[in-house]
């Protein structure tokens, strides 16, 4: 059949190995089976060969049963479109979705879009990033929806501490890097989300809630302070030209001290 | 398995019913996760691969001929999908999946891990030909007949795959028991 088939066999050999393989699967009938009891009873090598084969399918069976990751079936749900659900996505006449088609809305719909990213902008620029931090800054910030599900799922880090909880998720789509940050903590925290160094650049960032809670970007790293229940989405891209990247560092600090540090993982996407 | 069941989750998917998706999902995500880890030998081609799987069953689930059982056909994509991420897989990741038993002490669990990273090293070295039937007689306890049914193989096709990679397995291990 290919490389991996072995010496060849007498067909005494072939039939043993027949006999034995369909007593083990318990797929023998009951002549076989007499044939096989005469074997074993009288065939000292046909015992040996009985004994080494059951050996291997012991070992196979006895391998554990692996619990998929807790994230596996959730995620999938969350993917799934069936097909009824499809058919109703579909654009008709009349409907929304033709009118989207529209070059002259879409074009619309990009202009409104850029002057909300630009104020956006304007009240972050206004707000929480220091003067002089700015330049460390390249992208936008809007803030409107958040918890972005677009992209595949490269990896989750889940937060457990007296302190805070919550967890962090990477997606990718594209060039695209997509943080979703769900945050909750009973008094300040801090988030810090290195970058630096790794061929990614920051793109935009997005959290629905109030003004005291902030997105700073400095040196290379995203701060997101924290302070109650909070959900973010940030953005970083893929610097052009440079290696794939490979992780991102998270740090996470509570009353200014370093709780937890942990990597998401990039390099495994099959995006690469 | 559980066709009747199958049957009508698989109708109550056709007309929307995310309910219904859900549990089949539900149903079939660990044998699915399973087959894919033991073909793939890491979890996160396994979690990629399964992930794909079900994308795939839901997009086509319209075109699934009823007269099949539905985990034949959850089963062939599973295996279809595991082998092409196996064309375009990563460098493989040292396999850690001793799960000992609660009830074993510290030496026995030792023991359990080193046995089964030592049997799905060997399993890795299977073609993908032999390593499917073998994860599909042994992880997924499909008898002679699923299989065929499944990788769309005669029986007897099955069976001769099936008893040459024990024997592959057979050797592989004993070498390297022998090396140790």
């Amino acid at each position: 059949m290919n490389e991996q088939n072995h010496t060849a066999r007498t067909p005494v050999d072939q039939r043993i190995l027949q006999l034995l393989n369909s007593s083990i699967d318990g797929e023998i009938n009951v002549v076989d089976q007499q044939e096989l009891d005469h074997l074993l009873a009288t065939s000292q090598s046909t015992r040996d060969l009985n004994d080494e084969l059951r050996e291997v399918t012991r070992a196979l069976d006895e391998l554990p049963e692996i619990i998929p990751p807790k994230y596996l079936q959730d995620t999938i749900e969350r993917q799934v479109r069936l097909p009824v659900e499809n058919k109703g996505a579909e654009n008709k006449p009349g409907d929304f979705g033709s009118w989207i088609n529209a070059n002259w809305l879409r074009t619309g719909f990009a202009v409104a879009a850029g002057v909300l990213l630009t104020v956006g902008v304007y009240e972050m620029g206004s707000g929480p990033i220091p003067a002089g931090d700015s330049a460390s800054m390249s992208g936008t910030i809007g803030s409107n929806s958040v918890n972005s599900q677009k992209g595949e799922l490269l990896d989750r880090i889940n937060l457990e501490s007296e302190l805070f909880s919550g967890q962090v998720e990477l997606r990718t789509h594209n060039d695209l890097f997509t943080l979703n940050v769900e945050l909750e903590s009973d008094g300040a925290s801090e988030l810090v989300i290195k970058f630096a160094g790794r061929g990614l650049e920051f793109e935009s960032a997005d959290s629905p809630q109030d003004a005291a809670d902030t997105v700073s970007v400095i040196d290379g790293s995203i701060h997101l302070a924290n302070n109650g229940e909070q959900n973010y989405v940030l953005n970083l891209r893929r610097v052009p030209g440079t290696d794939y990247p490979e992780s991102l560092g998270l740090e996470f600090f509570a009353n200014s001290q370093l709780i937890q540090q942990s990597e998401l993982r990039i390099s495994h996407s099959k995006s690469k | 398995m559980h066709k009747d069941r199958d049957a009508a989750l698989v109708n109550g998917c056709l007309s929307g019913d995310r309910r219904a998706m859900s549990q089949l999902v539900s149903q079939y995500q660990r044998p699915v996760f399973n087959a894919a880890y033991r073909i793939l030998g890491n979890m996160d081609d396994a979690a990629d691969a399964t992930q794909t799987v079900f994308l795939k069953v839901f997009e086509h689930i319209a075109d699934y001929d009823q007269k099949h059982k539905f985990f034949s056909w959850v089963y062939r994509i599973a295996i279809n999908e595991s082998l092409n991420q196996v064309k375009k897989r990563r460098t493989q990741e040292p396999l850690d999946d001793g799960q000992a038993s609660p009830r074993q002490g510290p030496a026995e669990a030792l023991d359990t891990k080193r046995i089964c990273k030592r049997v799905q090293a060997a399993l890795m070295l299977l073609n993908n030909d032999y390593r499917t039937v073998v994860v599909l007689k042994h992880i997924s306890g499909c008898s002679y007949q699923q299989i065929g049914e499944i990788l769309q193989l005669p029986e007897k096709t099955v069976k001769s795959r099936l008893y040459s990679a024990r024997q592959l397995l057979k050797k592989s291990l004993q070498a390297e028991e022998a090396e140790n």
